[in-house]
């Protein structure tokens, strides 16, 4: 559940000595848009976007792309970068993560470790990656269950214990809280085609199972 | 002089002695007995003839699955082991040669489209396939009954653009997997949305890859849905792709477990729905492949819903 395992490796990184037309360069090669700007002992000193790029270079109004290029050889990277740091740690969660790009709006950050080196680069991206492979979406043989919670203790251990009992196994159990208007309910994703037969087990056992909430009018 | 047929049925009693085990695998023989004592009569005033499959040859299974699950599944099954991979898919010491004779289906009625005046082949199969990946059986299937059909149609008569059309409730994963780099074969399924449904796959995203980019066509409805939701899918998505495809020959993974009655999907669909689908199908093949349609069963467990659907499908199908 850490950064660490879905982080991107190596990082391209930049100094503050390079200049703009460089950085274009940079982007115009690669697939992602921010480049943390780095002192000669690989520490965390800025971040350059593919906005603050475009910010810094003369309009393309009636100049080419050899032109615009050529323009931002005099720019260097410390006029432009970003100098307010987020970062993750090495011990940073999937959460931390998840709660700090949403907060501050931004598509990636980097990870450093204790003397602000920079490990790794963690985006929107591979955040989308890690939850696909966490909640095992897309993966095959596995479907959903959705059963309402009883109102007795260890109504989770008690529903894994049963399906474990089957021979089958969970890969994915969220407990929604209920309101007013609904009872708290639980989502079961477990690799069965034979979903009558748990369905069964399940409700024998007190849980009522029900279907999905889905709605199909629009 | 007899009349012709206005469809083959494909069956084998070898079938019947694949053994799930009982409990509450719904996967059993009875699902053929109960099409059989539907269909026994003819329907519609239509003559069925029926023929008895054989059991593939093992290079025409090449042609999807490795050789060492061919070994690995023999020898479970001989050696008296109860399942093979997963507890869904329960064996006994016939399954091997059943699920032989239930992929040699396919190939006798390829045969006989081929090389008589027919139309329409059912292949009364089990059991299933279209989960069946190259090397692991899925959902109660162990060899991709549809995918090794569409290959030898491909190789023995020369039929490069197959469309393979499949109406089970359940996405079929295999098929897509055999395919999905191919650019001769269309694969459509209609299917339960797979963050619902088994296998959790068929995404609409999912749309073919490298040179078959496109090739892949799926259409997941969310629980709940029914007739007016495939029939609209149809209208839109499903006859656009194929008129543009120009199918040369039409294979059916026909899996009858999207019915309300049947609770293997949350899908609610009419038998009237079957009735619809067979007649869309039968139109496509006029069009494209000169009315030959070749139908492999596939899903289908609630005993009196899947007997109605399949007489109503090919109904439909048949209908001039």
């Amino acid at each position: 559940m850490q950064v660490t395992k879905y982080m991107s490796t190596p990082v391209i990184t930049v100094t503050p000595e390079t200049t703009l037309a460089e950085v274009y360069r940079i982007f115009r090669r690669g697939t992602f848009r921010h480049l943390p700007v780095a002192d000669p002992a690989g520490r965390l000193i800025g971040m350059v976007t593919d906005r603050d790029m475009r910010s810094a270079l003369p309009s393309s109004l009636g100049m080419t792309e050899k032109q615009r290029e050529d323009a931002g050889s005099s720019i260097v990277v410390e006029q432009f970068m970003s100098r307010v740091l987020r970062s993750l740690q090495p011990t940073s969660t999937l959460d931390d993560a998840l709660l700090l790009l949403d907060r501050d709006s931004i598509g990636a950050v980097p990870v450093i470790d204790e003397n602000r080196v920079i490990r790794g680069i963690f985006s929107i991206r591979d955040l989308l990656r890690a939850y696909k492979k966490l909640f095992s979406v897309g993966e095959k043989g596995f479907a959903l269950i959705t059963v309402i919670a009883d109102n007795q203790p260890k109504a989770l251990s008690r529903i894994t214990r049963i399906i474990e009992d089957m021979d089958l196994t969970v890969s994915r159990l969220v407990l929604v809280p209920g309101d007013s208007t609904e009872p708290s309910k639980i989502h079961i994703r477990i690799n069965t085609l034979n979903i009558p037969a748990v369905r069964k087990t399940l409700l024998a056992a007190g849980f009522q199972p029900v279907l999905p909430d889905c709605d199909t009018s629009c | 002089m007899p009349s012709s047929p206005l469809l083959i049925m494909i069956s084998d009693p070898r079938m019947s002695a694949h053994d799930t085990g009982g409990g509450h695998h719904p996967e059993t023989a009875s699902r053929l007995e109960a099409i059989d004592r539907r269909l026994q009569n003819g329907f519609s005033g239509g003559i069925i003839e029926k023929v008895k499959s054989q059991p593939i040859d093992r290079q025409l299974l090449l042609a999807f699955h490795r050789e060492e699950y061919l070994f690995r599944f023999e020898e479970r099954a001989l050696s008296g082991h109860s399942y093979l991979g997963h507890p869904d898919n329960q064996i006994n010491h016939a399954s091997y040669d059943a699920a032989m004779v239930s992929a040699g289906a396919g190939v006798v009625g390829i045969d006989l489209l081929e090389n008589r005046d027919i139309k329409s082949v059912f292949c009364c199969t089990r059991p299933p396939g279209h989960h069946a990946e190259r090397a692991m059986a899925l959902g109660f299937c162990f060899f991709n009954n549809c995918a090794v059909a569409a290959r030898y149609w491909q190789q023995r008569y020369n039929r490069r653009r197959i469309l393979i059309l499949d109406i089970d409730a359940h996405h079929g994963n295999g098929i897509q997997a055999a395919f999905e780099e191919d650019p001769e074969v269309l694969y459509v399924s209609i299917h339960e949305h797979p963050s619902f449904s088994f296998p959790g796959t068929g995404f609409a995203e999912e749309n073919g890859s490298g040179s078959g980019k496109g090739m892949v066509l799926n259409i997941p409805l969310l629980p709940g849905a029914g007739d007016n939701e495939v029939l609209d899918a149809i209208t839109e998505k499903v006859g656009p792709a194929i008129i543009a495809f120009e199918p040369e020959a039409i294979l059916v993974a026909a899996g009858f477990d999207g019915h309300r009655q049947d609770d293997m999907s949350g899908l609610n669909y009419s038998t009237d729905l079957f009735l619809q689908l067979g007649l869309s199908i039968g139109k496509w093949a006029e069009q494209f492949s000169c009315g030959k349609v070749l139908s492999i069963l596939e899903g289908g467990y609630h005993l009196d819903s899947l007997a109605e659907s399949v007489e109503a499908y090919l109904i439909g199908l048949t209908s001039p």
